[in-house]
């Protein structure tokens, strides 16, 4: 390797490594750094400045496309510097006039023992060359080894390179435009890992070569002193781990997680594992909740701990405040009882305060169903209504009704004021301008960890809020198996399984039964068959044909009446549709089997 | 998780799937019970959100209170003590509160609506003018370009102010409009018609309105509406100001103000616009044919910080304010309203909670309370205790012991009728106290040679008192560097101030207290005295200089043999200087004696009227959530204070929560994460040969509600690169 002779050259490498902010290496101090530079001062001075802004150049390539290199290798201090060194050469070439010897420091593939026999590379930049005089003095030997070994310029070589490069250029478009496809990303990572593969081989092997390096050095006793007091440090000095340190500012693992390059996750999948069902889950559920769980005695303490702040809260929220609780677990309980105690404390028997509870996190939630709701809380139902329409003018009819009742206070407890239904900014200004109201007390509760980039300044002051840290550990409320199956892509989207179509079915004519009978049968009959693959919605049965049978059968007698039929098995979710490649339109149902045959045997009964 | 379990995911309540319901406590009174067993309260490591660590000492912080206490009073403060406090301390401490609190907001929206006076003057100086030019100016709609600055939530009470005072002056109608409520241009129109006309709002998208004697309807956005309102109320005047420019669309303003300028024969349209940038950013956004129909002028608000400025004098540093803040808390409050573009009503709020927070929280409020409702019954025997273990006490009474005044000592330890007539003592002292240091520091702005704002000035003399002789004050070096005319117009500034006092502090002038009779007479007669020596040196034409002034003055510079020697010239001192040096050593003898302030925090019982505790104001109003969101998964025993879950190394357990495990997992996973891996790794985990042992449906269970609350929360979001991966959404 070029790196274990070049001593002149070494500060400039290490420079490079320098500039490379890697925030997973441990700070190389170097004690030798002193005496490193005084040899550069010393007579084989002046520095090229081209080797100057070469590294320069050199630190920025590297940034992008060297770093994740690295970071896949656990690489000792010594051997990533001569990683370093090399990659140099590599990019400075191309920008070098063509030196008359062509001294490529990495080995052609093939000769193995090239690198490693050349332990003295000055040879390797016309930099270092013009330097060789003063070091070659000393190791005249080495040269000879130097030159046998790098100097042929193999044209594999740089088609690799160029390869390599392309294909890194590939990695780090996917990564940034996510625009390739599968294929070619495996294609350009094999490329890519391949020539790591490379590197790796060339790392390892230097331990060995150093070993050997030891009795040669000794011979040079002008210089190696220093770098051989250094090498059993290096080891420990910049020790790299798989895994970044723990307490790092979030954004660093972020970048180290984002790096060029695809993360390497095995290729197992769940298909072995049978995923759960509504149902399913919910008994499991049920029997677990027989149990005693170990955390519910400390998970209540916790909500007792949180329920204590109730008159602290009530205290804020009358002093023209709005609270807003955060932290991991669901609220719902918590402001319930807080509901509870408001009810309590405020109000007189005669007029008990007016609180309406907002449950954010039910997907149909709107700002008009709020208003109304409100709406109601303030004046009897039967007298006025509130008139549907633009919210915003709504509001102002909400706001002036309000308005008009000075005694009147309200208080609008929302769960989950950061979930999706609420997260546009119409919903959050609306809310904020209720907030702004001094009739109106609003406590909301926030389930993400960063609500906040909810509300601007103006919002935010409008809403003029107090955080309070609410974490519960209770479970949330949501769809959980939905949930999961979505977040996997399992989900179709159906009418709540072999009940809903049940339920569905009982509120269509008798032919709609029989053609979804006959759609059943037949899907069932084409898995019997083994004709349909796991994958997706199971097997889809051709349009065509279906409405064929269904006409054999008297279902329906023109295709206008029998896409009237499907229209309404569509619109429940009940059957899905697709084209195929040939663009046959195919009809399948989002069941599994088994729930497949429940539905048959409720249809035939 | 037997019972909260049941009722969170079981046995969903009709309620909890319903949008919004109007809460009432009797259907659901069996909806949460969970038992409230306060007396068993292990140790706990929790994050307090409690108020007013300032209280007292730990032992007296206040204590949370059993239920049935403060289900008496209609929504009282707890009972403090650990509930001991009499109902009078309480009440007290409230009623105190609610006189202290009015006092500050009255004063600060006074300063707030002074610093937007001038604005409010020229713009409707403007649009009086333009009113008189409509004719002239070719037809042309009058516009104000009012530039706000980047801080919308400021712009509120300008607005307010804005529509207030141009009614009046003008006579006109004005109509406030804000982007988020106009979203096309039917509905604007709406609006505008229906502020115009204060009419309350009709239901129904299409309704009609019907205006005028004649009995004739009109739809709800025609502007024949407005025109025939104005005309039976005898005004042409309609002024629409749009207060956030920049976020409406610029089509919608192309086209009011089409339409504005089409009905300008009929109605006289004025628009004020309030631009948060510059009004040439803004004119870009409109056609050129648009801009052509406006002629405007620009007009500046006062900025933030001038705000902020006399806000604190009058609400922080101003004698009405009952509660004074301390000034580690004042720091971070500045610091916020440096650092993030924090609007002034954030101060205020800041400032509020903090008053609440002492009243609330701090047992000694009490103290705070007009003198005659302080009775000796009032303050109970928890009273004297917390008196007598606060740090201040101990201070004062150790002092004492210095001083060999050991009888005061004693009474104070034991006898706690004298400590009562000593705590009762400190209210005068406290106005005393306040009285001199807002007199000095009147004194140090009056001098005008502090360096830096009077909010830092301010904060410094809490922390570290007013030490004009220490070497860190650069008054004194400054007053000696003056010239003789310089001195005496210092002089003639300091009179006045003592005359005049400071109205923006609500200091009265003292020029007729007895304690200024000497500082006022001593300065007189510098003054006397400098003039002679003045008079003098201009009759024999040497100028005066004191040995301060001539010293930094001459400084030579002498090149030999190549090198630079720098040397002082004391030059000679005539008589008429040194006296005249004499005058200058009196005067900053004169002023670092009557302007001195002891820090705050040496005060005895400084604890009962100081606030400075930054903890529950940072964590109300600068939140961390993804701090907390990241201990609570990682580290669960620290908020469930579990025995199975805490281990030494903060690693991971079997038993923590399952989205905690499923947590732990994730931060070890890359930006993708395999679900069959994640799945493979839990069962690992709490699989058969775990601890729990759970079998695997029962371990899938848990699996699946763990990854769907971490998607709930952000966590994860389907990926479509691999089969069966999640994408990584956060790095906490």
């Amino acid at each position: 390797m070029a790196r274990k002779s070049v001593t002149d050259q070494e500060p400039v490498a290490r420079r490079t490594g320098r500039k490379r902010v890697d925030p997973y290496e441990v700070p190389d101090e170097t004690p030798d750094e002193a005496p490193a530079t005084k040899r550069r001062r010393g007579p084989n001075k002046p520095k090229p400045a081209s080797v100057q802004s070469k590294a320069e150049k050199q630190a920025h390539v590297e940034d992008s496309a060297a770093e994740d290199e690295e970071g896949e290798h656990k690489l000792t201090n010594g051997v990533s510097q001569g990683d370093g060194d090399r990659e140099e050469q590599e990019t400075a070439q191309p920008v070098e006039e063509p030196t008359p010897v062509k001294k490529r420091l990495g080995r052609p593939p093939g000769s193995k023992n090239g690198g490693g026999g050349t332990p003295n590379g000055k040879t390797s930049t016309p930099s270092a060359a013009r330097r060789k005089p003063a070091a070659a003095a000393e190791t005249p030997l080495k040269l000879n080894g130097a030159l046998n070994g790098i100097d042929t310029p193999s044209r594999r070589n740089f088609a690799d390179r160029s390869a390599r490069r392309k294909s890194a250029r590939a990695l780090i478009d996917r990564v940034v435009g996510d625009e390739i496809s599968d294929e070619e990303e495996g294609i350009a990572r094999e490329i890519y890992e391949s020539s790591e593969n490379d590197d790796d081989d060339n790392e390892q092997e230097s331990p060995d070569e150093r070993d050997e390096d030891h009795p040669t050095a000794a011979t040079t006793p002008s210089k190696t002193p220093a770098r051989r007091g250094r090498k059993p440090g290096t080891g420990t000095a910049r020790k790299r781990s798989p895994t970044p340190p723990r307490d790092l500012p979030p954004q660093e693992p972020y970048f180290y997680h984002n790096k060029p390059g695809r993360a390497k996750t095995s290729n197992n999948t769940l298909s072995s594992l049978d995923l759960l069902t509504h149902d399913e889950y919910f008994s499991l559920l049920r029997q677990q909740q027989q149990q005693a769980n170990q955390h519910a005695d400390d998970v209540r303490f916790l909500q007792s701990l949180h329920a204590e702040s109730f008159p602290q809260w009530a205290f804020e929220l009358s002093q023209g405040f709005s609270a807003c609780l955060y932290g991991y677990g669901s609220k719902r309980a918590l402001i319930h009882q807080f509901a509870h105690h408001l009810s309590k404390t405020t109000g007189t028997h005669k007029s008990p305060p007016k609180i309406v509870i907002v449950n954010g996190y039910v997907p149909t939630t709107s700002i008009r169903d709020i208003l109304t709701i409100l709406h109601t809380a303030i004046v009897p139902p039967s007298t006025q209504r509130l008139a549907q329409g633009n919210p915003v003018a709504m509001t102002l009819t909400f706001l002036q009704t309000l308005t008009s009742l000075p005694s009147t206070t309200l208080y609008l407890l929302i769960n989950s004021i950061d979930a999706p239904p609420l997260r546009k900014t119409s919903p959050q200004s609306i809310l904020a301008q209720l907030a702004s109201h001094p009739q109106i007390h609003l406590l909301c509760s926030a389930d993400t960890p960063d609500f906040h980039l909810l509300w601007d300044s103006g919002l935010r002051s409008s809403f003029n809020f107090v955080f309070h840290d609410c974490t519960s550990f209770a479970p949330y409320e949501v769809d959980v198996v939905d949930e999961v199956h979505e977040l996997l892509g399992r989900l179709a989207r159906r009418a709540g399984g072999k009940d809903g179509v049940a339920f569905v079915l009982r509120s269509l004519p008798e032919n709609a039964k029989s053609l979804f009978r006959l759609l059943v049968a037949e899907v069932l009959a084409m898995m019997d068959d083994g004709g349909g693959n796991n994958a997706g919605d199971g097997p889809g049965i051709e349009y065509r044909m279906l409405y064929n049978k269904a006409v054999e059968e008297f279902i329906c007698s023109s295709e206008m009446a029998f896409r009237t039929l499907l229209k309404e098995f569509h619109d429940h979710q009940i059957i899905t549709s697709h084209k195929d490649s040939i663009g046959t339109e195919l009809l399948s149902l989002p069941f599994r089997k088994e729930e497949l045959e429940g539905i048959l045997e409720d249809l035939m009964s | 998780m037997a019972e909260v379990d049941e009722t969170n995911t079981l046995v969903f309540q009709e309620d909890d799937h319903r949008t919004a319901y109007i809460f009432s406590p009797t259907d659901s009174a069996e909806h949460q019970a969970a038992p409230q067993n306060q007396n068993a309260r292990p140790a706990k490591r929790r994050r307090t959100s409690k108020k007013g660590a300032n209280a007292a000492e730990p032992d007296h912080e206040p204590q949370p209170q059993p239920q049935s206490d403060y289900h008496g009073g209609e929504a009282d403060f707890p009972a403090l003590f650990n509930g001991a406090e009499s109902l009078d301390a309480v009440r007290l401490r409230r009623t105190t509160f609610e006189t202290a609190w009015p006092v500050l907001s009255g004063r600060i929206q006074n300063v707030l609506r002074r610093a937007n006076r001038k604005t409010l003057d020229e713009v409707a100086l403007f649009m009086r003018e333009a009113e008189d030019e409509a004719e002239t100016a070719g037809g042309k709609i009058p516009a104000g370009f009012i530039i706000t600055g980047p801080n919308i939530a400021s712009q509120d009470l300008l607005f307010e102010q804005m529509a207030e005072g141009l009614s009046e002056a003008t006579g006109a109608k004005v109509v406030r409009l804000r982007s988020a409520g106009a979203p096309n241009l039917k509905a604007v129109l709406k609006k505008i018609i229906r502020d115009a006309t204060s009419r309350s709002a009709d239901g129904g998208d299409d309704a009609e309105v019907s205006i005028g004697s004649d009995g004739r309807k009109y739809l709800n956005y025609d502007l024949e509406a407005l025109h025939v309102f104005l005309a039976a109320h005898d005004s042409r005047r309609v002024i629409v100001a749009f207060e956030d420019s920049e976020a409406f669309d610029s089509g919608l303003l192309t086209d009011l103000i089409a339409l504005f300028h089409s009905w300008h024969d009929r109605i006289h349209f004025s628009v004020l616009f309030g631009v948060a940038t510059s009004v040439d950013l803004f004119q870009q956004r409109l056609l050129k044919a648009t801009a052509q129909q406006l002629y405007g002028a620009q007009f500046d608000v006062v900025q933030a910080d001038s705000v902020l400025e006399s806000v604190f004098m009058g609400a922080v540093a101003g004698s009405q304010a009952a509660l004074r803040l301390g000034p580690s808390l004042l720091q971070s409050l500045l610091e916020r309203q440096k650092d993030q573009v924090a609007g002034v009503h954030t101060f205020i709020s800041s400032l509020k909670y903090a008053y609440m927070c002492h009243f609330y929280a701090n047992p000694l409020s009490v103290l705070l309370a007009e003198e005659r409702l302080l009775t000796n019954e009032l303050l109970q025997p928890q009273h004297l205790e917390a008196v007598r273990t606060l740090d201040s006490f101990k201070q004062h009474v150790e002092a004492a012991v210095d001083a060999r005044q050991l009888s005061h000592a004693q009474s104070l330890l034991e006898n706690d009728e004298y400590l009562v007539r000593q705590v009762l003592e400190q209210t005068q002292k406290r106005k005393d106290y306040m009285t001199q240091l807002l007199r000095s520091l009147h004194l140090i702005t009056a001098t005008g040679l502090h360096p830096g704002r009077f909010t830092d000035l301010y904060v410094s003399a809490l922390a570290d008192g007013i030490d004009l002789s220490s070497d860190v004050s650069p008054v004194l070096d400054s007053i000696r560097r003056l010239n003789p005319s310089q001195i005496i117009d210092l002089i003639h500034r300091l009179l006045a101030a003592i005359s005049k006092g400071n109205p923006d502090l609500d200091l009265d002038g003292w020029e007729d207290q007895e304690e200024s009779e000497e500082l006022r007479s001593s300065l007189t007669e510098i003054t006397d005295e400098v003039q002679a020596l003045l008079d003098q040196s201009k009759l024999s034409g040497k100028p005066l200089k004191s040995k301060y002034s001539s010293q930094s003055k001459i400084l030579r510079t002498t090149v030999v043999a190549q090198k630079v020697q720098l040397s002082h010239d004391t030059a000679t001192l005539t008589e008429a200087d040194k006296a005249f040096s004499t005058a200058v050593d009196n005067l900053t003898d004169l002023l670092s004696r009557f302007i001195h302030v002891d820090p705050i925090g040496s005060l005895f019982l400084h604890e009962a009227w100081v606030y400075d505790s930054k903890s529950p104001y940072r964590d109300v109003f600068v939140p961390r959530p993804a701090t907390t969101f990241a201990r609570a998964l990682a580290r669960p025993h620290d908020y469930l204070g579990c025995a199975c879950c805490s281990k030494p190394d903060g690693g991971l357990a079997c038993t923590f929560p399952t989205t905690s495990i499923l947590y732990h997992l994730y931060l070890e996973a890359g930006a993708l994460l395999n679900v069959a891996d994640l799945w493979a790794a839990y069962y690992t985990l709490v699989g058969e040969e775990s601890e729990l042992a759970l079998d695997e449906r029962a371990a899938l269970v848990r699996f699946y509600r763990g990854l769907a609350e971490l998607r709930l929360m952000g966590f994860v979001k389907q990926s479509k690169k691999k089969a069966d991966h999640v994408a990584k959404l956060k790095w906490l």
